[in-house]
C-alpha cells in the first residue's frame, strides 16, 4: 500500500526529569489538561491533518501506553488501509536490531516498517509536546519549497533562544546553520522537534549515520547537521500558536495551568478536536458543599471539597473539607477530608490522606518549585510534603 | 461464555413524554448528562458478553441511528454478527401506524430472528434504566431449566406495569397485566431471557392468532398452558421512563450517590457514544451545589440540583435550580430557571425567568431560542 506521507512518533523516552511521575509509565502517557494524555496531541493532530498511518516507537515502560493507544479507535486511526502501530524494539538475524540508541536509530531500525508504505515523505514527531498543528500545511510547504527536510520552528524571544536548537536561515530562507543551545543566538527560530523528510533522502542519511561509530544517532545532533553540511535543502517552517514542551515538572505544571485560559490553546474548538481514549465514565459530581472555581474538571470526578485554579483528571475524588489549589491532580487520585494540596502535581491513583499537606505557595525564592507526588502512593495522614519535593514512595508519619 | 442474543425494543414512543419524544424514540432520550436510555440495556448486554444484538425500531429512529452508528462503542461493530438495526421489513403495512405490541414487532422482523445462532435470547426495553448483571440472570436461567426467566423487583414501579404471581418455589405461575400498584406478586422489569426455540414458537403462535402483545398475549397464554417461568429478583435501582414525571424524577435520583453507585459500577461500566469533548471549565463566578456536569461545558453561573449535559454554556448570573439542561444549550446571563428540562441545543437569552414545579417541570423543546 503506497502512502504519500506517514508519521513516526517517538514515544520511547524515559522523561527522566519528570522522575517520580514516569517511574512506571512513559512520558507520552502522562495525563494532561483534564481528560487528555500527552500523546493525544500528536495523534489527534495526525488524524486532523489527514495522516492516517502512524508508527509509535516505544521503549521505556510501554505497557500502559500500549493499552491506552489500543486499536487507535479513539483518534479514528483504526482504518482499513492505515492506523496506529506500536513499534517496540525487536531482535532479528541482524545484530544491529536491539534497543533504540537514539532518535535517528529508532527510525533506522524501523526502515522496514516505513517501506511497507513506500511513502514519499515521513513526518517525525515526538510525544512530549502540547500543541495543535496542521501537518498537512507543513507538508504542502515542504513540497512547494522542494525541501529535503522541513523543520517546524517557533519564534522565541532572543533571551530564551539559548535554551533551544536555533535555525539560522540564509538569504534564500533555507537553513544555513543549526546551533544547539547557542550562547549568542543569531536568530529567533527555535526547532520544535517536528520534522518532515523526503523519505529517500532520510533513508540515505539514516544508513550513513548508523555507520558512523561516533554518532549519537540523534536527529538534532547528527542527522540535521550532516544534511546541512552536505548542502541538502532544509526549510524552517514557521509555526505560530501555542506549543509547550512538557519535559520538566515546572513546564508540565505551567502547561496545565495554561489550559485554564482558553486564549492559550482552545480545546473546545470543534474544528480541530483533540481526542482522548476516555473510559466512558459518568459526568462529574459536585456535592452540596463542593466549590469549583477557575478550574478544569472532567468525567468521573466527585468534588465535595474546594477546588480552585486546578486541573482535575478523570475519577479524582476531593472529599469534604479538602482543599486543592493551583494543582494538577491525575486520574483516580483521592484527596481525603481536611487534606490540603497546593501548587502540586498528584500522580495517578495516589491518595493524600486526611490532614496531609502537599506543596506550598511560591515564597519568592529561586529554589521554589511545585511539589510532586508520584503515582500509586499514599501520603499518610498528617504528612507534610514541602514545596519542590518529589515523592515517589508512600509517606507515613511516625506516630 | 454466555450463549445469549440481545433484542432491544426501541420502537416505543410515549405520548406522556410530551415534547421530549417528538424528536426521538424513548430509547434515545438523553439521560444523566451524557447517556441515552438505550445505553443501559446495551451496556448490560456488553458486560455479560453478548455480541449479537438486534434493535427493533419502527419510526423516528434517526436520533437512535446517530447514537448507535455501527455499535462500536459497545463492542458491537463486528465482522460477524454485532449490532443490527431492525426497521419493519417484509410485513404488509408494518411501517404504517404503530406496533401494537412486542409480539407484532417481532413478527415484523422474523427474518432476522430466524438467523439467531444463540440458544437463548435476552429481551429488554430500550427505555429501562437499571444496573442489571445479565450474566447472573443468564446463570439463573440456565440453572433453572425453565424456558423463560423473568427479571422482577420487589419494588413497585411508578406507572403501569405487569406483575407475576409466584408459587412456593418462587416460580411465576400467573401474570397480572397493566397494574398500577402493588396488587400482589412481584413487579416485572420487562427483561426476559427466553430459550430461542420457545421464543420462535411464541411468535408463530401469536402471529397465527393475531395476538400482538408480549405480556397480555404471549406470556399469559404460556402460563395458562401450565408452564412456569423462572424468576430472577433484582434489588437495585430500576426505572422505565415513559412520562415526563418519571424522567424528571429518575434524573434527580442520579444526584443521589447510592442510586448512582447502583447504576454505574466498575465491573459493568455504562458505555455510550464517545464524543470528543474537552473537560469542563469552571470560571470565577461559578457556584455549584449537588450537580452532575458532563464534559465540554463552560460554567460561570449558579447551579443547584442540576444535571448539565455536555457542551453547555452557563453564563454568569444565571441561576438554575432543579434543572436538566441537555447537550449544546446556552443559558444566558441572569436567567432564572427552576424545575425546567431544556432539550438539546436550546438557547435561553439574558434575563429570562422560567419556573416549573417538581410535579410539572417546564419543558423547553429541542432547538428553541427563548
Amino acid at each position: 500500500m503506497k502512502k504519500k506521507c506517514i508519521a513516526m512518533l517517538l514515544a520511547g523516552g524515559q522523561g527522566s526529569r519528570l522522575y517520580a511521575l514516569t517511574v512506571s509509565t512513559a512520558k507520552p502517557d502522562m495525563p494532561f489538561g483534564g481528560k487528555y494524555r500527552i500523546i493525544d496531541f500528536p495523534l489527534s493532530n495526525c488524524a486532523n491533518s489527514g495522516i492516517d498511518t502512524v508508527g509509535v516507537l516505544t521503549q521505556y515502560q510501554p505497557l500502559q501506553l500500549n493499552r491506552y493507544i489500543g486499536s487507535g479507535q479513539a483518534w479514528d486511526l483504526d482504518g482499513v488501509s492505515g492506523g496506529v502501530y506500536i513499534l517496540p524494539p525487536y531482535q532479528s538475524m541482524n545484530e544491529k536490531n536491539s534497543w533504540f540508541s537514539g532518535t535517528a536509530n529508532a527510525i533506522y531500525q524501523n526502515i522496514g516498517f516505513i517501506e511497507l508504505y513506500d511513502p514519499e515523505y515521513v513526518l517525525i514527531l515526538s510525544g512530549d509536546h502540547i500543541y495543535k498543528m496542521d501537518y498537512g500545511q507543513m507538508l504542502d510547504e515542504h513540497i512547494a519549497k522542494g525541501a529535503d527536510c522541513t523543520i517546524a520552528c517557533l519564534r522565541v524571544p532572543l533571551s530564551d533562544a539559548t535554551r533551544f536548537g536555533i535555525m539560522n536561515p540564509g538569504a534564500d530562507g533555507f537553513v544555513e546553520q543549526f546551533e544547539e543551545k547557542p550562547k549568542h543566538p543569531k536568530s529567533d527560530l527555535a526547532s520544535m522537534g517536528i520534522y518532515i523528510f523526503t523519505w529517500k533522502k532520510l533513508r540515505q542519511y539514516l544508513i550513513s549515520d548508523e555507520e558512523n561509530p561516533s554518532s549519537d544517532k540523534d536527529f538534532g545532533k547528527n542527522v540535521i547537521p550532516a544534511m546541512l553540511s552536505a548542502g541538502e535543502k532544509i526549510w524552517p517552517y514557521p509555526f505560530s500558536g501555542y506549543w509547550r514542551d512538557v519535559g520538566t515538572i515546572t513546564s508540565l505544571w505551567d502547561a496545565n495551568m495554561d489550559m485554564l485560559s482558553d486564549t492559550r490553546l482552545d480545546l473546545r474548538d470543534s474544528s480541530w478536536p483533540i481526542k482522548s481514549n476516555s473510559e466512558a465514565l459518568p459526568p462529574h459530581f459536585v456535592g452540596p458543599d463542593g466549590e469549583v472555581l477557575h478550574s478544569i474538571v472532567t468525567e468521573g470526578c466527585e468534588v465535595y471539597g474546594k477546588v480552585e485554579n486546578s486541573v482535575l483528571s478523570s475519577s479524582v475524588v476531593v472529599e469534604p473539607g479538602a482543599r486543592v489549589h493551583y494543582s494538577v491532580v491525575m486520574p483516580g487520585a483521592v484527596i481525603e477530608s481536611g487534606a490540603v494540596v497546593e501548587y502540586a502535581i498528584i500522580g495517578e491513583n495516589t491518595r493524600v490522606c486526611a490532614g496531609a499537606h502537599v506543596g506550598a505557595p511560591p515564597d519568592g525564592s529561586a529554589e521554589w518549585c511545585v511539589a510532586t507526588c508520584g503515582p500509586d502512593i499514599t501520603i499518610g495522614s498528617g504528612a507534610e510534603v514541602p514545596a519542590g519535593a518529589m515523592v515517589y514512595k508512600s509517606v507515613e508519619v511516625a506516630k | 461464555m454466555t450463549d445469549l442474543h440481545g433484542i432491544v425494543y426501541a420502537f416505543h414512543s410515549f405520548p406522556e413524554l410530551g415534547p421530549l419524544q417528538l424528536p426521538r424514540t424513548a430509547a434515545s432520550l438523553p439521560f444523566c448528562g451524557r447517556y441515552r436510555l438505550i445505553d443501559f440495556s446495551l451496556s448490560a448486554m456488553m458486560s455479560s458478553g453478548v455480541r449479537d444484538v438486534g434493535v427493533i425500531v419502527q419510526r423516528d429512529y434517526r436520533s437512535l441511528l446517530d447514537h448507535l452508528r455501527g455499535g462500536k462503542d459497545w463492542d458491537l461493530s463486528r465482522r460477524d454478527g454485532g449490532l443490527r438495526m431492525l426497521p419493519p421489513f417484509g410485513m404488509p403495512n408494518s411501517h404504517l401506524g404503530e406496533y401494537k405490541g412486542c409480539m407484532e414487532a417481532m413478527s415484523a422482523v422474523i427474518d432476522y430472528l430466524e438467523t439467531i445462532r444463540q440458544k437463548y435470547v435476552v429481551l429488554t426495553r430500550g427505555d429501562l434504566i437499571a444496573g442489571l448483571d445479565l450474566s447472573e440472570v443468564y446463570e439463573s436461567h440456565v440453572r433453572s431449566g425453565e424456558k423463560i426467566t423473568a427479571v422482577c423487583t420487589t419494588g413497585t414501579p411508578s406507572g403501569q406495569h405487569h406483575r407475576y404471581i409466584l408459587d412456593g418455589d418462587g416460580k411465576a405461575v400467573d401474570i397480572l397485566c397493566q397494574q398500577k400498584e402493588n396488587t400482589g406478586g412481584v413487579a416485572s422489569l420487562e427483561v426476559y431471557i427466553v430459550n430461542t426455540d420457545t421464543l420462535m414458537e411464541l411468535i408463530s403462535y401469536c402471529s397465527a392468532h393475531r395476538m400482538p402483545h408480549l405480556h397480555r398475549d404471549a406470556f399469559r397464554s404460556f402460563l395458562k398452558n401450565g408452564d412456569k417461568m423462572n424468576v430472577y429478583m433484582y434489588s437495585g435501582y430500576c426505572r422505565h421512563i415513559t412520562t415526563v414525571q418519571e424522567y424528571f424524577n429518575a434524573s434527580m435520583d442520579m444526584l443521589d450517590k447510592s442510586a448512582r453507585n447502583n447504576i454505574f459500577t466498575r465491573e459493568r461500566p455504562v458505555r455510550t457514544r464517545e464524543h470528543s469533548d474537552a473537560s469542563t471549565y469552571y470560571a470565577d463566578k461559578a457556584v455549584t451545589r449537588n450537580c452532575l456536569i458532563a464534559d465540554g461545558c463552560y460554567i460561570d453561573g449558579e447551579l443547584e440540583n442540576c444535571i448539565i449535559f455536555s457542551g453547555c454554556r452557563i453564563e454568569p448570573g444565571a441561576k438554575l435550580k432543579n434543572c436538566i439542561v441537555m447537550q449544546g444549550s446556552v443559558i444566558g446571563k441572569d436567567a432564572k430557571l427552576t424545575n425546567m428540562i431544556s432539550d438539546k441545543d436550546v438557547v435561553i437569552t439574558e434575563g429570562i425567568t422560567l419556573a416549573g414545579s417538581p410535579q410539572l417541570p417546564i419543558i423547553v423543546p429541542k432547538g428553541t431560542k427563548l
